[in-house]
């Protein structure tokens, strides 16, 4: 028992010892916590361009700030012990990538009242995140340039496809729009909810029995997630997937009117540049939304589906694979 | 740095405290009954999904505790049913429960759920700020989930040592006995599922205002994490008698937790954070084993 109590003593020393290594060093330049939900391009390039966008408002890192990244490997229980994490350890400002993280991060900034700075959420009203000391940037989806773009690439097209979680707000949100805004374009929507990404797959087989003319994506993580298996399938049967953002072209959808999230990442960092600088507070600024819209093309995709690029829409196409 | 030490520490342990009323759930399955109720990784988002949708309808926050443990029971009790009364298989009947739950916690919520800083949790609710008003906010959960746990480990402690407690425990140990003391040992089971289910759906409702928020997919390894604690908690402390079976797992719940955080402190690549954590507990239950060994040497060499 003895042993015991003097092992437990000593990991108890070892973890302060980790702890005090942790803390050195924090004392002058401030942290900025950034704390992804988890792993996929787009977040990644939400990031970079958040790097960016501070340097670009001329902040140095190491000299203006340091970045303590972490990740929470989609595990809504880890975003939340990294936000609480990043709340003790008294970063300057937190970074929520993806809606979980940054409402983790909300919460756990109640202590100190620390500014939060949010990317990747397409529905901040609906997430509490449009009001006190907290900001940031939507990817709202343009669904009517997509629906548009549709339209203008397949004017024979009558119903498409939807893949969504139910759990997700922003993809319940943006299937309502589909299905309020399709009608004016002269489509119906078939949409296919599921619980798991264990799901999808089966979900896109539904889909396709249903003899939908194409797919459309939304920034769902689960579905986004397994793409290139839906692909599979899609192309077998020569049904063509629009996706969501320029990722997703890259992989295989044969185009998308979108946002390219690096840019966004990079707007989200001027503006917490700002707060940095001290120029202006999250409460001050409203969130915004990125204002440019690209149209991205995958050409081989397009060609294996016998699709012609109207001339007007080649002439502003952005080839995804360049 | 003192105080980022300090503050570090009462945010870990902070988490540890409210996931370890999951784990007195778990306790009670696990332990006593010897069931792997899988009814957790729905119940547990029950409990935060009601609370979410009561505290944003401007409901008494104190009031989302009894409202979660009554629907925990609920839900423990269909799986207590669908095993002793419809005869599936354990796992089985806690799968079957924890797939519905998915949905009717969608149903309640709606769908992922933010509660404003505008609204009163637990931590900031009138009678709170009364005797801790100048506690910052973050050394105020500590000490509000630290009573918390408490006394809900002194009240199963006392339950545990009442005639209807010894009983709950002997149809996990032997059940036979049970049945010869003309007790029904299925009624027991159903009971265990009960109380450890709205256990379960509390830690879910305190976690809830903890993080402001619900998710659908918080519950998911939320009974890996609890039978983690237990076996953590128990394992280390299997030698020291006069720490109880709660106190245990509640010191499991902490230790998981303060992997996760040291994983997170390290600044490893983010992927690597469950593999660190995993890394980390084997450490703790090899030093578990090895200490329990030593003790059994000693005490031959006693006798």
């Amino acid at each position: 028992m003895k042993t015991n109590l003097k092992k437990l003593f000593a990991a108890a020393l070892a973890v302060l010892f980790v702890f005090a290594l942790s803390a050195c060093g924090e004392e002058k330049v401030p942290v900025i916590g950034i704390s992804q939900y988890g792993e996929h391009e787009s977040l990644d390039n939400c990031r970079t361009g958040f790097l960016q966008g501070l340097q670009d408002a001329g902040l140095v890192e190491g000299t203006d700030y340091t970045i303590d990244y972490q990740n929470a490997g989609f595990d809504d229980n880890i975003a939340k012990q990294i936000a609480s994490s990043f709340s003790a350890n008294n970063v300057a400002l937190m970074c929520g990538i993806a809606t979980p993280s940054a409402v983790a991060c909300y919460a756990a900034a109640e202590d100190k009242d620390i500014p939060v700075i949010f990317t990747a959420i397409t529905d901040p009203v609906a997430a509490k995140l449009d009001s006190g000391n907290v900001t940031g940037t939507s990817d709202k989806l343009a669904v009517e340039g997509q629906l548009e773009l549709i339209r203008a690439l397949q004017p024979e097209a009558k119903t498409i496809g939807i893949l969504y979680t139910t759990s997700e707000p922003n993809s319940v949100s943006a299937v309502a729009e589909y299905q309020e805004k399709a009608a004016s374009f002269g489509f119906t929507i078939e949409a296919v909810g599921v619980s798991a990404q264990s799901e999808v797959t089966q979900a896109a087989d539904t889909l396709l029995a249903r003899g939908v003319d194409c797919f459309t994506n939304l920034t769902d993580n689960n579905v986004v997630g397994v793409l290139p298996a839906i692909l599979e399938k899609t192309n077998e049967k020569h049904v063509p997937i629009y996706g969501s953002e320029i990722e997703q072209v890259k992989k295989g959808c044969v185009a998308s009117v979108g946002i390219d999230y690096y840019e966004l990442g990079r707007q989200t960092g001027a503006m917490a540049a700002k707060v940095l600088k001290g120029e202006a507070t999250c409460a001050e600024m409203p969130y915004e939304t990125i204002s440019e819209y690209g149209v991205y093309v995958n050409y081989a995709a397009l060609e294996e589906m016998g699709i012609t690029l109207p001339e007007d829409y080649a002439a502003r196409a952005i080839d995804a694979l360049a | 740095m003192l105080n980022t030490i300090l503050e570090t520490c009462a945010g870990t342990l902070t988490q540890g405290l409210i996931y370890a009323i999951l784990s007195y759930g778990i306790f009670i399955t696990y332990k006593i009954l010897d069931f792997p109720d899988l009814t957790v990784d729905g119940s547990f988002p029950l409990g935060a999904a009601v609370t979410a949708v009561l505290l944003t309808r401007g409901v008494n926050a104190w009031l989302t505790l009894p409202v979660s443990l009554l629907i925990g029971a609920a839900a423990g009790l269909c799986t207590g049913l669908i095993h002793v009364r419809a005869k599936v298989r354990d796992l089985l009947a806690g799968i079957i429960t924890m797939t519905a739950l998915y949905s009717i916690n969608l149903q309640i919520a709606g769908s992922n759920l933010t509660v404003e800083r505008a609204v009163d949790t637990i931590y900031t609710s009138a009678p709170v700020m009364a005797v801790l008003g100048g506690v910052p906010l973050l050394y105020r959960k500590l000490l509000v989930s630290l009573v918390l746990v408490v006394l809900i480990g002194l009240v199963l402690e006392w339950y545990f040592s009442t005639k209807n407690g010894l009983l709950l425990r002997a149809v996990g140990d032997n059940d036979t006995l049970v049945t010869t003391l003309a007790v029904d040992k299925g009624r027991m089971k159903i009971l265990g599922l009960v109380i450890a289910n709205a256990l379960v759906a509390l830690s879910g409702c305190i976690v809830c205002q903890e993080g402001r928020s619900f998710s659908a997919t918080m519950g998911t390894g939320q009974m890996v994490f609890g039978l983690a604690a237990v076996i953590i908690g128990t394992t280390l402390f299997r030698r020291v008698s006069f720490v109880r079976g709660t106190a245990a797992v509640v010191i499991g719940s902490i230790l998981y937790k303060l992997c996760i955080q040291i994983a997170i402190l390290l600044g490893l690549p983010g992927n690597m954070l469950k593999f660190i954590t995993a890394a980390l507990f084997l450490v703790i239950l090899i030093t578990g084993n090895l200490t329990g060994r030593k003790g059994g040497a000693d005490g031959a060499g006693a006798a």
